[in-house]
Protein backbone atom coordinates (compact mmCIF):
# COMPACT_ATOMS: atom_id res chain seq x y z
CA UNK A 1 0.00 0.00 0.00
CA UNK A 2 1.38 3.33 -0.87
CA UNK A 3 1.41 6.19 1.46
CA UNK A 4 -1.55 8.24 -0.31
CA UNK A 5 -4.78 7.49 1.21
CA UNK A 6 -7.25 5.68 -1.45
CA UNK A 7 -4.66 4.27 -3.22
CA UNK A 8 -4.54 7.19 -4.88
CA UNK A 9 -1.50 6.82 -7.65
CA UNK A 10 -0.20 9.27 -9.77
CA UNK A 11 1.56 7.42 -12.29
CA UNK A 12 -1.91 5.87 -13.00
CA UNK A 13 -3.82 9.31 -13.03
CA UNK A 14 -1.10 10.33 -15.82
CA UNK A 15 -1.80 7.20 -18.14
CA UNK A 16 -5.66 7.89 -17.50
CA UNK A 17 -4.55 11.34 -18.54
CA UNK A 18 -2.75 10.64 -21.49
CA UNK A 19 -5.61 7.69 -22.56
CA UNK A 20 -8.47 10.66 -22.37
CA UNK A 21 -5.74 12.88 -24.39
CA UNK A 22 -5.36 10.80 -27.29
CA UNK A 23 -8.98 10.00 -27.10
CA UNK A 24 -10.02 13.28 -27.12
CA UNK A 25 -7.47 13.97 -29.72
CA UNK A 26 -8.84 11.16 -32.18
CA UNK A 27 -12.55 11.84 -31.64
CA UNK A 28 -12.50 15.45 -31.88
CA UNK A 29 -10.48 15.31 -35.07
CA UNK A 30 -12.34 12.41 -36.97
CA UNK A 31 -15.95 12.28 -35.48
CA UNK A 32 -16.83 15.05 -33.75
CA UNK A 33 -15.64 18.29 -36.33
CA UNK A 34 -16.88 16.12 -39.27
CA UNK A 35 -20.12 15.65 -37.75
CA UNK A 36 -20.28 19.29 -36.87
CA UNK A 37 -18.57 20.35 -40.45
CA UNK A 38 -21.97 18.68 -41.93
CA UNK A 39 -24.72 19.81 -39.84
CA UNK A 40 -23.56 23.24 -40.18
CA UNK A 41 -22.90 22.96 -43.98
CA UNK A 42 -26.60 21.63 -43.85
CA UNK A 43 -28.00 24.24 -41.64
CA UNK A 44 -26.33 26.75 -44.05
CA UNK A 45 -27.78 25.55 -47.64
CA UNK A 46 -31.63 25.14 -45.38
CA UNK A 47 -30.91 29.26 -44.16
CA UNK A 48 -30.17 29.74 -47.92
CA UNK A 49 -33.22 27.70 -48.95
CA UNK A 50 -35.33 29.77 -46.77
CA UNK A 51 -34.01 33.40 -47.04
CA UNK A 52 -34.50 32.69 -50.84
CA UNK A 53 -38.15 31.72 -50.76
CA UNK A 54 -38.65 34.27 -47.91
CA UNK A 55 -36.85 36.79 -50.69
CA UNK A 56 -39.26 35.41 -53.46
CA UNK A 57 -41.93 35.33 -51.50
CA UNK A 58 -41.59 38.98 -50.95
CA UNK A 59 -40.75 39.88 -54.24
CA UNK A 60 -44.60 38.15 -55.43
CA UNK A 61 -46.06 39.64 -52.77
CA UNK A 62 -44.86 43.15 -54.16
CA UNK A 63 -45.71 41.98 -57.83
CA UNK A 64 -49.03 41.09 -56.42
CA UNK A 65 -49.59 44.55 -54.58
CA UNK A 66 -48.50 46.37 -58.23
CA UNK A 67 -50.11 44.01 -60.60
CA UNK A 68 -53.81 45.05 -58.09
CA UNK A 69 -52.96 48.91 -58.45
CA UNK A 70 -52.10 48.61 -62.30
CA UNK A 71 -55.20 46.65 -62.44
CA UNK A 72 -57.27 49.06 -60.22
CA UNK A 73 -55.51 51.98 -62.75
CA UNK A 74 -56.56 49.83 -65.94
CA UNK A 75 -59.91 49.97 -64.47
CA UNK A 76 -59.98 53.31 -64.02
CA UNK A 77 -58.48 54.38 -67.37
CA UNK A 78 -60.72 51.82 -69.38
CA UNK A 79 -64.00 53.81 -67.93
CA UNK A 80 -62.42 57.21 -68.56
CA UNK A 81 -61.70 56.13 -71.95
CA UNK A 82 -65.13 54.70 -72.63
CA UNK A 83 -66.46 57.63 -71.57
CA UNK A 84 -63.97 59.65 -74.12
CA UNK A 85 -64.94 57.67 -76.57
CA UNK A 86 -68.78 57.89 -75.82
CA UNK A 87 -68.65 61.84 -75.48
CA UNK A 88 -67.04 61.57 -79.36
CA UNK A 89 -68.88 59.22 -81.07
CA UNK A 90 -71.77 61.29 -79.90
CA UNK A 91 -70.17 64.28 -80.79
CA UNK A 92 -69.02 62.58 -84.50
CA UNK A 93 -72.76 61.43 -84.80
CA UNK A 94 -74.14 64.72 -84.17
CA UNK A 95 -71.82 66.37 -86.28
CA UNK A 96 -72.74 63.49 -88.97
CA UNK A 97 -76.74 64.12 -88.44
CA UNK A 98 -75.98 68.35 -88.62
CA UNK A 99 -74.39 67.59 -91.71
CA UNK A 100 -76.49 65.50 -93.23
CA UNK A 101 -79.56 67.68 -92.18
CA UNK A 102 -77.58 70.25 -93.81
CA UNK A 103 -76.85 68.41 -97.21
CA UNK A 104 -80.77 67.10 -97.39
CA UNK A 105 -81.27 70.96 -97.03
CA UNK A 106 -79.10 71.73 -100.20
CA UNK A 107 -80.27 68.82 -102.25
CA UNK A 108 -84.27 69.82 -101.16
CA UNK A 109 -83.07 73.97 -102.45
CA UNK A 110 -81.31 72.52 -105.61
CA UNK A 111 -84.18 70.21 -106.28
CA UNK A 112 -86.57 73.09 -105.64
CA UNK A 113 -84.48 75.49 -107.50
CA UNK A 114 -83.95 72.48 -110.48
CA UNK A 115 -87.88 72.07 -110.47
CA UNK A 116 -88.63 75.85 -110.69
CA UNK A 117 -86.42 76.61 -113.92
CA UNK A 118 -87.68 73.17 -115.47
CA UNK A 119 -91.25 74.16 -114.78
CA UNK A 120 -90.36 77.88 -116.05
CA UNK A 121 -88.90 75.99 -118.83
CA UNK A 122 -92.17 74.06 -119.58
CA UNK A 123 -94.35 77.22 -119.14
CA UNK A 124 -92.11 79.09 -121.63
CA UNK A 125 -91.66 76.55 -123.61
CA UNK A 126 -95.65 75.57 -123.66
CA UNK A 127 -96.45 79.75 -124.38
CA UNK A 128 -94.21 79.47 -126.98
CA UNK A 129 -95.70 76.34 -128.70
CA UNK A 130 -99.08 78.36 -127.48
CA UNK A 131 -98.17 81.46 -129.63
CA UNK A 132 -96.94 79.52 -132.35
CA UNK A 133 -100.26 77.06 -132.46
CA UNK A 134 -102.35 80.72 -132.19
CA UNK A 135 -100.15 82.57 -135.13
CA UNK A 136 -100.98 78.82 -136.93
CA UNK A 137 -104.59 79.08 -136.92
CA UNK A 138 -104.84 82.53 -137.26
CA UNK A 139 -102.85 81.84 -140.43
CA UNK A 140 -105.64 78.72 -141.26
CA UNK A 141 -108.26 81.36 -140.65
CA UNK A 142 -107.50 84.08 -142.78
CA UNK A 143 -107.20 81.59 -145.78
CA UNK A 144 -109.55 79.04 -144.45
CA UNK A 145 -113.20 79.53 -143.09
CA UNK A 146 -113.37 79.90 -139.54
CA UNK A 147 -115.00 76.84 -138.59
CA UNK A 148 -112.46 74.80 -140.41
CA UNK A 149 -109.77 76.72 -138.61
CA UNK A 150 -111.44 76.40 -135.49
CA UNK A 151 -111.62 72.69 -136.06
CA UNK A 152 -108.20 72.49 -137.27
CA UNK A 153 -107.18 74.97 -134.24
CA UNK A 154 -108.89 72.64 -131.50
CA UNK A 155 -107.37 69.65 -133.15
CA UNK A 156 -104.01 70.79 -132.83
CA UNK A 157 -104.68 72.04 -129.18
CA UNK A 158 -105.53 68.40 -128.41
CA UNK A 159 -103.01 66.55 -129.73
CA UNK A 160 -100.28 68.94 -127.72
CA UNK B 1 -50.27 -21.64 -27.40
CA UNK B 2 -53.19 -23.48 -26.61
CA UNK B 3 -54.06 -23.79 -22.75
CA UNK B 4 -53.06 -27.35 -22.18
CA UNK B 5 -49.56 -26.76 -23.93
CA UNK B 6 -48.85 -23.65 -21.64
CA UNK B 7 -49.63 -25.65 -18.65
CA UNK B 8 -47.28 -28.51 -19.98
CA UNK B 9 -44.89 -26.03 -20.60
CA UNK B 10 -44.93 -23.91 -17.10
CA UNK B 11 -44.75 -27.61 -15.37
CA UNK B 12 -41.39 -28.62 -17.48
CA UNK B 13 -39.49 -25.69 -16.80
CA UNK B 14 -40.50 -25.86 -12.99
CA UNK B 15 -39.49 -29.10 -12.71
CA UNK B 16 -35.98 -28.21 -14.46
CA UNK B 17 -35.94 -25.32 -12.26
CA UNK B 18 -36.94 -27.31 -8.64
CA UNK B 19 -34.26 -30.42 -10.30
CA UNK B 20 -31.21 -27.45 -10.26
CA UNK B 21 -32.29 -25.81 -7.11
CA UNK B 22 -32.12 -29.74 -5.58
CA UNK B 23 -28.58 -30.04 -7.18
CA UNK B 24 -27.08 -26.54 -6.13
CA UNK B 25 -27.86 -27.52 -2.34
CA UNK B 26 -26.81 -31.07 -2.81
CA UNK B 27 -23.67 -30.71 -4.38
CA UNK B 28 -22.59 -27.89 -2.26
CA UNK B 29 -20.56 -30.19 -0.10
CA UNK B 30 -19.10 -31.86 -2.78
CA UNK B 31 -15.96 -30.01 -3.69
CA UNK B 32 -13.40 -28.61 -1.10
CA UNK B 33 -14.53 -25.39 0.33
CA UNK B 34 -13.03 -22.66 -1.80
CA UNK B 35 -11.10 -19.84 0.80
CA UNK B 36 -14.51 -17.82 1.46
CA UNK B 37 -13.86 -14.14 0.62
CA UNK B 38 -15.13 -12.08 3.34
CA UNK B 39 -17.47 -9.07 1.81
CA UNK B 40 -15.81 -6.40 3.38
CA UNK B 41 -12.40 -7.80 2.03
CA UNK B 42 -14.34 -7.61 -1.35
CA UNK B 43 -15.52 -4.76 -1.06
CA UNK B 44 -12.70 -2.37 0.10
CA UNK B 45 -11.08 -4.32 -3.11
CA UNK B 46 -13.52 -3.05 -5.16
CA UNK B 47 -12.64 0.49 -3.50
CA UNK B 48 -9.05 0.75 -3.11
CA UNK B 49 -7.74 -2.33 -5.63
CA UNK B 50 -5.01 -3.13 -3.74
CA UNK B 51 -4.78 -6.75 -4.28
CA UNK B 52 -5.46 -7.15 -7.46
CA UNK B 53 -3.54 -6.02 -10.13
CA UNK B 54 -2.53 -6.16 -13.99
CA UNK B 55 0.85 -6.09 -15.51
CA UNK B 56 0.84 -3.52 -18.09
CA UNK B 57 4.50 -3.38 -19.96
CA UNK B 58 6.04 -3.54 -16.96
CA UNK B 59 4.01 -1.51 -14.80
CA UNK B 60 1.84 -2.62 -12.30
CA UNK B 61 -1.82 -1.09 -12.85
CA UNK B 62 -5.12 -1.42 -11.29
CA UNK B 63 -7.53 -3.26 -13.73
CA UNK B 64 -9.85 0.06 -14.36
CA UNK B 65 -6.73 1.60 -16.48
CA UNK B 66 -6.75 -1.57 -18.74
CA UNK B 67 -10.57 -1.07 -19.11
CA UNK B 68 -9.54 2.58 -19.95
CA UNK B 69 -7.35 1.74 -22.64
CA UNK B 70 -9.78 -1.21 -23.45
CA UNK B 71 -12.67 1.35 -23.83
CA UNK B 72 -10.57 4.26 -25.68
CA UNK B 73 -9.79 1.55 -28.19
CA UNK B 74 -13.00 0.42 -29.02
CA UNK B 75 -13.78 4.01 -29.39
CA UNK B 76 -11.29 5.36 -31.75
CA UNK B 77 -11.85 2.22 -34.47
CA UNK B 78 -15.52 3.01 -34.41
CA UNK B 79 -14.73 6.27 -34.90
CA UNK B 80 -11.81 5.70 -37.61
CA UNK B 81 -14.62 3.14 -39.38
CA UNK B 82 -17.28 5.37 -39.34
CA UNK B 83 -14.94 8.51 -40.87
CA UNK B 84 -13.95 5.88 -43.53
CA UNK B 85 -17.24 4.25 -44.32
CA UNK B 86 -19.80 6.54 -43.05
CA UNK B 87 -19.34 9.94 -42.90
CA UNK B 88 -18.60 10.25 -46.76
CA UNK B 89 -21.74 8.44 -47.10
CA UNK B 90 -23.77 11.48 -45.07
CA UNK B 91 -26.63 12.61 -47.03
CA UNK B 92 -29.53 15.60 -46.68
CA UNK B 93 -31.70 13.11 -45.63
CA UNK B 94 -30.29 10.85 -43.31
CA UNK B 95 -30.40 7.79 -42.36
CA UNK B 96 -30.90 6.21 -38.97
CA UNK B 97 -27.19 5.80 -38.25
CA UNK B 98 -26.65 9.10 -39.38
CA UNK B 99 -29.40 10.29 -37.74
CA UNK B 100 -28.17 8.65 -34.25
CA UNK B 101 -24.34 10.11 -34.54
CA UNK B 102 -26.02 13.62 -35.55
CA UNK B 103 -27.86 13.81 -32.46
CA UNK B 104 -25.06 12.55 -30.32
CA UNK B 105 -23.07 15.08 -31.98
CA UNK B 106 -26.09 17.73 -31.74
CA UNK B 107 -26.82 16.97 -27.79
CA UNK B 108 -23.48 18.05 -26.57
CA UNK B 109 -23.15 20.79 -29.33
CA UNK B 110 -26.20 22.33 -28.20
CA UNK B 111 -25.57 22.09 -24.67
CA UNK B 112 -22.43 23.87 -25.23
CA UNK B 113 -24.30 26.67 -27.16
CA UNK B 114 -26.75 26.72 -24.37
CA UNK B 115 -24.35 26.75 -21.67
CA UNK B 116 -21.37 28.89 -22.39
CA UNK B 117 -23.14 31.01 -25.25
CA UNK B 118 -19.86 33.32 -25.49
CA UNK B 119 -17.42 30.34 -25.99
CA UNK B 120 -19.17 27.03 -27.28
CA UNK B 121 -16.62 25.59 -30.23
CA UNK B 122 -14.01 23.88 -27.90
CA UNK B 123 -16.22 22.65 -24.91
CA UNK B 124 -19.00 21.28 -26.94
CA UNK B 125 -16.20 18.35 -28.78
CA UNK B 126 -14.92 17.91 -24.97
CA UNK B 127 -18.00 17.39 -23.50
CA UNK B 128 -19.03 14.70 -26.55
CA UNK B 129 -15.59 13.24 -25.80
CA UNK B 130 -15.97 12.79 -22.44
CA UNK B 131 -20.25 12.15 -22.33
CA UNK B 132 -19.16 8.97 -24.82
CA UNK B 133 -16.52 8.00 -22.54
CA UNK B 134 -18.06 8.07 -19.53
CA UNK B 135 -21.20 6.29 -20.82
CA UNK B 136 -19.32 4.00 -23.18
CA UNK B 137 -17.09 3.20 -20.76
CA UNK B 138 -19.44 2.65 -17.66
CA UNK B 139 -21.17 0.28 -19.91
CA UNK B 140 -18.11 -1.68 -20.79
CA UNK B 141 -18.64 -3.32 -16.84
CA UNK B 142 -21.76 -4.90 -18.76
CA UNK B 143 -19.59 -7.09 -20.91
CA UNK B 144 -17.46 -8.81 -17.99
CA UNK B 145 -14.18 -9.25 -20.13
CA UNK B 146 -11.69 -11.21 -18.37
CA UNK B 147 -7.91 -10.22 -17.52
CA UNK B 148 -5.16 -11.87 -15.78
CA UNK B 149 -3.41 -10.59 -12.62
CA UNK B 150 0.03 -10.08 -11.73
CA UNK B 151 -1.23 -12.95 -8.72
CA UNK B 152 -2.31 -15.67 -11.66
CA UNK B 153 -6.12 -15.12 -10.74
CA UNK B 154 -8.43 -13.48 -13.40
CA UNK B 155 -10.64 -10.70 -12.82
CA UNK B 156 -13.04 -8.87 -14.59
CA UNK B 157 -12.33 -5.39 -15.93
CA UNK B 158 -14.23 -3.22 -14.04
CA UNK B 159 -15.44 0.55 -15.38
CA UNK B 160 -12.46 2.86 -16.16
CA UNK B 161 -14.14 5.62 -13.69
CA UNK B 162 -14.86 3.13 -10.85
CA UNK B 163 -10.75 3.44 -10.22
CA UNK B 164 -10.49 6.74 -7.94
CA UNK B 165 -7.45 7.36 -9.96
CA UNK B 166 -9.64 7.56 -13.12
CA UNK B 167 -12.47 9.55 -11.45
CA UNK B 168 -9.78 12.15 -10.38
CA UNK B 169 -8.12 12.22 -13.98
CA UNK B 170 -11.56 13.22 -15.37
CA UNK B 171 -12.24 16.06 -12.59
CA UNK B 172 -8.89 17.49 -12.54
CA UNK B 173 -8.76 17.80 -16.43
CA UNK B 174 -12.47 18.69 -16.47
CA UNK B 175 -11.55 21.70 -14.01
CA UNK B 176 -7.97 22.40 -16.16
CA UNK B 177 -10.26 22.69 -19.40
CA UNK B 178 -11.72 25.22 -17.30
CA UNK B 179 -9.44 27.01 -15.83
CA UNK B 180 -7.73 27.02 -19.16
CA UNK B 181 -10.95 28.35 -21.06
CA UNK B 182 -11.10 31.61 -18.45
CA UNK B 183 -7.47 32.32 -19.06
CA UNK B 184 -8.10 32.19 -23.36
CA UNK B 185 -10.85 34.32 -22.88
CA UNK B 186 -10.69 36.39 -19.68
CA UNK B 187 -7.13 36.21 -18.87
CA UNK B 188 -6.68 36.63 -14.90
CA UNK B 189 -10.28 37.64 -14.25
CA UNK B 190 -10.88 34.16 -15.98
CA UNK B 191 -8.08 32.25 -13.71
CA UNK B 192 -9.69 34.10 -10.77
CA UNK B 193 -13.19 33.55 -11.92
CA UNK B 194 -12.13 29.51 -12.32
CA UNK B 195 -9.83 29.38 -9.28
CA UNK B 196 -12.90 30.36 -7.01
CA UNK B 197 -13.84 27.33 -7.54
CA UNK B 198 -11.96 25.23 -6.19
CA UNK B 199 -13.50 22.70 -5.13
CA UNK B 200 -14.96 21.76 -8.42
CA UNK B 201 -11.72 19.06 -9.33
CA UNK B 202 -12.87 17.68 -5.77
CA UNK B 203 -16.26 17.33 -6.07
CA UNK B 204 -16.48 16.04 -9.76
CA UNK B 205 -13.97 13.41 -9.22
CA UNK B 206 -15.09 11.52 -5.80
CA UNK B 207 -19.17 12.26 -7.77
CA UNK B 208 -17.97 10.25 -10.37
CA UNK B 209 -16.12 7.76 -8.88
CA UNK B 210 -18.54 7.41 -5.69
CA UNK B 211 -21.35 7.35 -8.21
CA UNK B 212 -19.83 4.39 -10.07
CA UNK B 213 -18.50 2.26 -7.35
CA UNK B 214 -21.86 2.58 -5.61
CA UNK B 215 -23.54 0.62 -8.27
CA UNK B 216 -20.67 -2.31 -8.07
CA UNK B 217 -20.78 -2.31 -4.25
CA UNK B 218 -24.10 -3.24 -4.22
CA UNK B 219 -24.00 -5.34 -7.34
CA UNK B 220 -20.84 -6.47 -5.43
CA UNK B 221 -22.97 -7.01 -2.23
CA UNK B 222 -26.02 -8.92 -3.78
CA UNK B 223 -23.84 -11.53 -5.81
CA UNK B 224 -21.72 -12.34 -2.39
CA UNK B 225 -25.03 -14.08 -0.88
CA UNK B 226 -26.18 -17.02 -2.30
CA UNK B 227 -29.46 -16.37 -1.80
CA UNK B 228 -29.47 -12.91 -3.81
CA UNK B 229 -27.28 -14.11 -6.44
CA UNK B 230 -30.13 -15.63 -8.57
CA UNK B 231 -31.88 -13.19 -11.31
CA UNK B 232 -31.95 -10.12 -8.90
CA UNK B 233 -28.15 -9.27 -9.58
CA UNK B 234 -29.18 -9.39 -13.45
CA UNK B 235 -31.65 -6.49 -12.80
CA UNK B 236 -29.62 -4.79 -9.97
CA UNK B 237 -26.50 -4.83 -11.97
CA UNK B 238 -28.04 -3.86 -15.24
CA UNK B 239 -30.39 -1.12 -13.95
CA UNK B 240 -27.88 0.53 -11.94
CA UNK B 241 -24.82 0.29 -14.53
CA UNK B 242 -27.62 1.91 -17.37
CA UNK B 243 -28.14 4.80 -14.79
CA UNK B 244 -24.78 5.41 -14.05
CA UNK B 245 -24.10 5.43 -17.63
CA UNK B 246 -26.18 8.03 -18.34
CA UNK B 247 -26.67 10.15 -15.39
CA UNK B 248 -22.87 10.77 -14.78
CA UNK B 249 -22.15 10.93 -18.73
CA UNK B 250 -24.92 14.22 -18.37
CA UNK B 251 -24.12 15.17 -14.58
CA UNK B 252 -20.68 15.92 -15.77
CA UNK B 253 -20.31 17.55 -19.42
CA UNK B 254 -23.74 19.45 -17.79
CA UNK B 255 -21.37 20.93 -14.83
CA UNK B 256 -18.70 21.18 -17.26
CA UNK B 257 -20.53 23.60 -19.87
CA UNK B 258 -22.25 25.43 -17.36
CA UNK B 259 -18.51 26.39 -15.72
CA UNK B 260 -17.00 27.01 -18.47
CA UNK B 261 -19.56 29.15 -19.77
CA UNK B 262 -18.99 30.90 -16.19
CA UNK B 263 -15.70 31.56 -16.78
CA UNK B 264 -15.36 32.51 -20.20
CA UNK B 265 -18.13 35.06 -19.76
CA UNK B 266 -17.27 38.60 -20.97
CA UNK B 267 -16.92 41.15 -17.70
CA UNK B 268 -17.16 44.36 -19.34
CA UNK B 269 -15.04 46.92 -17.77
CA UNK B 270 -15.85 49.65 -15.38
CA UNK B 271 -15.25 53.37 -17.67
CA UNK B 272 -13.77 55.44 -14.98
CA UNK B 273 -15.58 58.83 -14.56
CA UNK B 274 -13.09 61.85 -14.07
CA UNK B 275 -13.12 63.39 -10.58
CA UNK B 276 -14.07 66.67 -12.30
CA UNK B 277 -17.36 65.41 -13.89
CA UNK B 278 -18.08 64.02 -10.71
CA UNK B 279 -17.99 66.73 -9.21
CA UNK B 280 -20.02 68.59 -11.58
CA UNK B 281 -22.92 65.37 -11.39
CA UNK B 282 -23.28 65.91 -7.44
CA UNK B 283 -23.31 70.00 -8.24
CA UNK B 284 -26.03 69.59 -10.62
CA UNK B 285 -27.63 67.13 -8.62
CA UNK B 286 -27.54 69.26 -5.04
Amino acid sequence: MTGVPLNIDFQQILLHLLNFAILFFVLYLILYKPVRKFIDQRNAKYKELDDQAKANLEASEKAKVEYLYKMENAEKEAAAAKVKAMDEANEYAKERVNAAHAEAERIIANAQNMAEAERDKIIAEAGQQIEDLAKEAAKKAIFENTSEAMDSFLDAVEEK
Amino acid sequence: MEKKKKTRFFIIFAFIFAILIVGIILTGNLLPEAPHEEISVAMKDAVLHETFKINLFGLQVNPAVISAFVVSGILIIAAIVIRIFVIPKFTIIPGKFQMLLEQGVELFSNMAKENSPHCHSFIGGYIFVAGAYICIGTLFELLGLQASTTVGTSIALPAPLADINGAITMGCLTFLVIMGGGIARNGLKGLGKALKEFSLPISMSFRLFGALLSGALVTDLVYHYTLTSYVIPVFVGVIFTLLHALIQAYVLTTLASTYFGEVTEFSEKKVKVPKEKKKKIKAERA
